[in-house]
């Protein structure tokens, strides 16, 4: 089982695919630096352009900039209280006071090799996990695929948390969305209104770019941040080498993030803001100075940028295996692999060993190359990048959107798509629909109809056919618990606080 | 969309809805011309949006109803729908006058309105920019962009 990830390493080590892995990192580290601009809108851009690369390597950029960016999300949110992503918030708060302190290149160099230890783990814990679940994936049938689909679809709906009823408008049109074009069996045309440009579907790249990539360009226009108050002025970087040793106190909180992390990633549509608040939480009433948390405690930085790098690779376990992304990154890999026909679940694994391992391999190399690309001189000058002009770097990320999804077929065509997917999506931003469900609608939408009616075929129509075995069963109670499952919570919960004010 | 509702109906998320409902409904016309299994999905996720979208109509409504304020949806409207008109401008003028004249006009054109006012800095932004598209996509990638429908009549 495991023979594959040894046979695949040597393709790794090749020098294009180092070399993606470390313009990844390092894109990756700027982009997540850039408050406004995440790992998440920085792979939807980057996708289109991995068309004509090598799987491998587009696949490395990919790995790169997911890694990359979660570091970089603690610069700004070490030097200005601001952070760069979303699942850096919990580092604002001892990182800050650190760097008001003076302390900040101490702060970030903790944060970069706790970062490079939670990245390490998942990558890890996805080399173990995902081979064994892979073969019980490999046992499924058309009806077992569909329920697949539908619990995948579900789950990140019912578990993301929020509005309910705007997970599940999401997730129709995202699997509306999916039906346009020919159709698989009969062939005939849906939804295409005579334009021939529509008749292969629309392609996942278009809806990616639209969705993630539009509105933060529109965030980053509509109000520019001001950083005149940044810390990174007065960083006290010391080499990294020197203050490793201080860092290694921190072993039992870097373990237990790590798990948490990785717990976290494999649960579709919890992600690294999750994992890196209850790492802290859990860090902090574990030790043994708890007041002085918020005031500048390391341990802190830490506790949370351990844990929202464990969650990285973790969150491809539930997608290479079974196609369900456990993040809004890991459904936007998704799309990357299916722009290189790497269909993502149980065949996968059988069809492309040496890709999938080697996607592994470099998000563990991944991991490591933060301490090197992130040390200490770097990060005096990844804190530079905070004053780069934000209205000149969104006038590029429109150029560079409009590059990518022209590029895909040659067509002026796609791009208004893109234009009207991204007014879609600002929209359901800003009213808080959630967006992973329509990607993941578009994923799973295909795959589920051609699943369902092929299985109803060898039914010969009775539907009854998707209950007839044990595994169908197994999944279908585990899509009833996702379902009910935060309903029954909630009440209870509800249940307690009229109890406690009764 | 409205900022600031003056009026219940006018509130973001039930505009929303309401648009929801009619482009769900409009989609469910071309769906009875297509055979039974092949409309099955779509008119299922069709007739989905369509009640979802009432209940999230009613659930915003009995908000208004209970006096609740409709948060804003955009800090500045006149930026986002310029930002996004820009972009669309952009757009229209690739396909109308090619790609670098359009990137070359946009880029700096953009950045300005939106606060960045060093000419210095936007000459060299600019050159840079188009000089590396060039390089890495024409030249390196082979990339075709579009010259201009106008130039091509």
């Amino acid at each position: 089982m495991y023979s594959d990830l040894i046979q695949s390493l040597p393709n790794v080590i090749a020098w294009a695919n180092i070399a993606a892995l470390v313009i990844g990192v390092l894109a990756g580290i700027v982009v997540g630096a850039m408050p406004g601009l995440s790992a998440t809108m920085a792979i939807s851009v980057l996708v289109p352009f991995t068309f004509g690369l090598e799987p491998l390597v587009a696949l490395g950029l990919m790995a790169g900039i997911y890694n990359g960016a979660m570091y970089g999300g603690a610069i700004p949110a070490v030097l200005l209280r601001i952070p760069g992503t979303p699942a850096a918030v919990a580092t604002t708060f001892d990182g800050y006071p650190m760097a008001q302190q003076g302390k900040g290149g101490y702060a970030l160099q903790v944060a970069v090799v706790s970062s490079a230890f939670g990245g390490m783990a998942s990558a890890i814990a996805l080399m173990l996990l995902a081979p064994p679940l892979s073969r019980v994936t490999l046992l499924f049938g058309p009806a077992e695929v569909f329920w697949v689909a539908v619990f995948g679809l579900c789950s990140i709906i019912f578990l993301l948390g929020g509005n309910v009823t705007k997970g599940l408008i999401s997730a129709c049109f995202g699997v509306f969305v999916s039906v346009v074009g020919s159709d698989p069996i009969f062939g005939n045309d849906r939804y295409t209104f005579g334009q021939l440009e529509l008749l292969d579907g629309i392609h996942i790249v278009i809806l990616l770019v639209g969705l993630y990539a539009l509105p933060p360009v529109i965030d980053l226009l509509e109000s520019p941040l001001k950083t005149e108050n940044s810390a990174g002025d007065r960083l006290g970087t010391e080499p990294i080498w020197r203050t490793f040793p201080q860092m290694l106190r921190f072993w039992k909180t870097w373990i237990r993030s790590a798990l948490i992390g990785i717990w976290i990633g494999i649960l579709p549509g919890a992600g690294g803001s999750m994992a890196a608040f209850m790492s802290y939480n859990e860090a902090r009433r574990s030790s043994k100075t708890p007041e002085t948390w918020g005031n500048g405690e390391p341990e802190g930085v830490a506790a949370s940028e351990t844990a929202n790098n464990a969650d990285t690779a973790a969150a491809l376990i539930p997608a290479l295996t079974l196609g369900i992304p456990g993040t809004a990154v890991a459904a936007i890999m998704l799309g990357g692999l299916l722009i290189h026909g790497l269909q993502p679940g149980p065949m996968l694994f059988r069809n492309n060993p040496d890709i999938v391992f080697g996607f592994m391999w470099q998000f563990l190399f991944g991991a490591i190359l933060l301490v090197f690309l992130g040390g200490s001189l770097a990060t005096n000058s990844f804190a530079k990048l905070l004053k780069l002009p934000r209205p000149l770097l969104g006038s590029v990320i429109i150029i560079l959107m409009l590059i990518g999804v022209y590029s895909i077929h040659g067509r002026m065509f796609d791009v208004y798509l893109m234009l009207g997917f991204g007014a879609i999506g600002y929209v359901m931003d800003k009213l808080r629909f959630p967006l992973p469900p329509v990607v993941l609608g578009l994923i799973l939408g295909g795959f589920a109809e051609e699943n369902l009616r092929l299985a109803l075929r060898i039914g010969r129509g009775n539907w009854m056919v998707l209950f007839q075995n044990v595994t169908s069963l197994i999944l279908v109670a585990l899509t009833v618990a996702v379902v009910v499952g935060p309903m029954v919570k909630h009440r209870l919960i509800d249940k307690k606080k009229a109890e406690s004010k009764g | 969309m409205h900022n600031k509702p003056t009026h219940r109906f006018l509130r973001a998320e039930s505009i929303t809805a309401f648009y929801i409902i009619v482009v769900a409904a409009a989609f469910l016309i071309p769906t009875t011309d297509l055979a039974p299994l092949s409309a099955l999905l779509p008119a299922a996720m069709l007739v989905g949006l369509i009640l979802l979208a009432l209940v999230m109509l009613i659930t915003d409504q009995r908000k208004a109803a209970a006096g609740e304020e409709a948060e804003a949806v955009v800090k500045s409207p006149k930026r986002v729908f310029g930002a996004f008109g820009l972009i669309i401008l952009y757009a229209i003028c690739v396909d109308l006058i090619g790609f670098y004249i359009s990137t070359a006009l946009s880029l700096p054109l953009v950045a300005f309105i939106f606060g960045y006012r060093s000419p210095v800095g936007l000459a060299i932004a600019t050159a840079i920019v188009l000089l590396a598209i060039y390089l890495i996509f024409g030249v390196s990638m082979s990339q075709e962009f579009p010259t201009g429908l106008l130039w091509a009549k």
